[in-house]
């Protein structure tokens, strides 16, 4: 498909985003290109159906379209904006779904953070840096407690605030936020000790 | 909220786990300035969106990037920018936003409906800025009116509050003034009645000093009468010295009883500190008695014994030093002899 090989979606450089800007196609379809399966992984692992997933990026890429005028690196780093934008867009389609007595994803475990065996090998269709972020997310993220990474993942995927969880997990309001409080800390920490560099927190 | 509870709410916040209260107070404590916050968000924002990388990746269609990259073209005719769908959730570019000021939009947009959209997304952004910061200024302001004008309601009660007390203040001092007033009349009225009961008294011993002395003379012109009525009685008269020549007396004189009467007239007026001295002169004189002078330099003295009448040859009145002595020792001014 694409001769030349692929950016990392985590090495998205903020003059890209400044050509787009400044009306640049093929800066766009580059950066598609860099950020598509990242967000799509997400907006898939949130609403559970490619095909919803799918009409999602076209809204968000049109929203980026729109306004990245907006963006400024100092609002931090391009693909922090470009997931942020995406989980806010798929979070909406999900309560709107749930709203309309739709199918809502199925709870935690079904769908958990990180698959049993994370799937690490290296992507013929992916860079580098893209492979090393994901291991050490991964990583990251199973050295967690279980009860830390479900109240992550239903926080983040599932678009629950934090007293939902507690209802959900039966929990005290207390308990649960200690559990995010903790996961987010040890994640800032094990990030801030392995990220690579240009990829500081 | 606290600092310390906003600070420990940063993480949850950038996961999207706050509720929408708890999301706009940190958005406000934000958009006060908080550097410490700022930087705790903005680490804890790109953890959470580093979150997908551990997922497995999942490619999307192929037909995707085509129908994405038409997008922009199609909606470049489209004079107004199209909102996009629903705002339930927290807008990316809003915390942005919120973290940093928004960047001069780039001049050279060639597409039309992206300076337009740049233009109203400014717009719409600093409105909302705009707008939420008149709604809190105006909220501000509301809370302030509201607290002067309970302020001021508490300052007219105190005030009123303080003018009853200074009114009860001076009806205690008139009540005061009044109470002081009728206790100097009391005082007064006693030391009026106390003084009335001391006349009282005075003019009760003065009574019975009268009534002593009118019974006194009563039993003396009785002990005379009964002398004078009694054919028995003799009578002596006593004449003037040289040193009283218009005075003179007489002396009743009872043998039975031994009791004697002596009138005296014409008498000169005593010197302080003398009497008059009754002698009865047998071989030697014998006291009878001392005597003063009334008003009418008169004297009437009661002898109530005498003694053995008929051997008393003479009678003389000298004048003595006050209580009398033993023997004559000054003039003579009345003599006589049975």
């Amino acid at each position: 498909m694409e001769s030349a090989p692929r950016q990392a979606a985590s090495a998205i450089e903020p003059k890209l985003l400044a050509r787009v800007a400044k009306g640049d196609q093929q800066a766009f379809g580059q950066l598609y290109d860099q950020s598509s399966t990242l967000l799509f992984t997400l907006a898939y692992r949130i609403l559970n159906d490619r095909d919803e997933a799918a009409e999602l990026l076209q809204d968000v890429y049109l929203e980026v379209w729109r306004k990245i005028a907006k963006y400024d690196v100092g609002r931090g780093s391009p693909i922090a904006w470009l997931v942020t934008l995406t989980r806010s867009r798929a979070i909406d389609r999900l309560r709107s779904r749930a709203s309309r007595g739709q199918h809502v994803v199925a709870d935690s475990f079904e769908h958990p953070l990180v698959s049993v065996t994370p799937d690490v090998s290296p992507n013929p269709y992916e860079a580098r840096e893209d492979t090393e972020m994901r291991q050490l997310m991964a990583k990251a993220i199973l050295d967690l407690p279980l009860p830390q990474q479900q109240a992550i993942e239903m926080a983040f995927y599932q678009g629950l605030t934090h007293t939902e969880i507690a209802a959900k997990l039966n929990q005290p309001l207390g308990t649960v936020k200690t559990r995010i409080k903790l996961a987010m800390s040890k994640l800032r920490a094990s990030l801030h000790e392995t990220l690579p560099q240009g990829h500081q927190l | 909220m606290t600092h310390e509870e906003l600070e420990e709410a940063v993480p949850l916040y950038a996961i999207g786990a706050l509720e929408r209260s708890e999301r706009q107070a940190i958005e406000a404590h934000l958009l006060s300035g908080c550097a410490a916050c700022h930087a705790a968000l903005k680490d804890y924002q790109t953890v959470a969106s580093l979150l997908p990388f551990g997922l497995t990746p999942a490619t999307p269609p192929n037909t995707l990037k085509a129908k994405i990259l038409m997008a922009p073209a199609s909606t470049a005719s489209q004079a107004e920018p199209e909102q996009p769908g629903p705002r339930s959730s927290l807008e990316p570019g809003e915390w942005m936003n919120h973290l940093f000021p928004p960047i001069t939009p780039a001049r050279s947009l060639p597409f039309r409906f992206a300076m337009g959209f740049a233009a109203a997304v400014i717009l719409f952004g600093g409105g909302y800025l705009a707008w939420m910061n008149y709604t809190r200024t105006a909220q501000r302001s509301g809370e302030i009116q509201q607290l002067q004008a309970t302020v001021q309601q508490e300052t007219s009660r105190v005030a009123s509050l303080q003018s009853e007390l200074r009114q009860r203040e001076q009806t205690l001092d008139g009540l005061k003034s009044d109470l002081d007033q009728r206790t100097t009349e009391v005082a007064e009225l006693r030391d009026q009645l106390l003084q009335r009961e001391a006349e009282l008294d005075d003019a009760h011993t003065q009574l019975t000093q009268h009534d002593s002395s009118l019974q006194r003379l009563a039993r003396q012109s009785e002990e005379f009468a009964a002398l004078f009525k009694n054919p028995a009685s003799k009578v002596v008269s006593l004449s003037g010295s040289d040193m009283a020549k218009s005075a003179g007396a007489f002396l009743l004189f009872d043998p039975a009883t031994k009791k004697a009467w002596l009138y005296a007239f014409n008498l000169p007026a005593l010197p302080s500190g003398k009497v008059y001295q009754l002698w009865a002169i047998d071989d030697k004189p014998v006291s009878a008695g001392v005597f003063g002078l009334d008003a009418g330099q008169k004297a009437r003295m009661l002898i109530k014994n005498m003694g053995e009448f008929p051997r008393m040859k003479k009678f003389a009145v000298t004048v003595e030093p006050d209580g009398g002595r033993p023997e004559p020792t000054g003039a003579i001014y009345l003599i006589g002899q049975i």
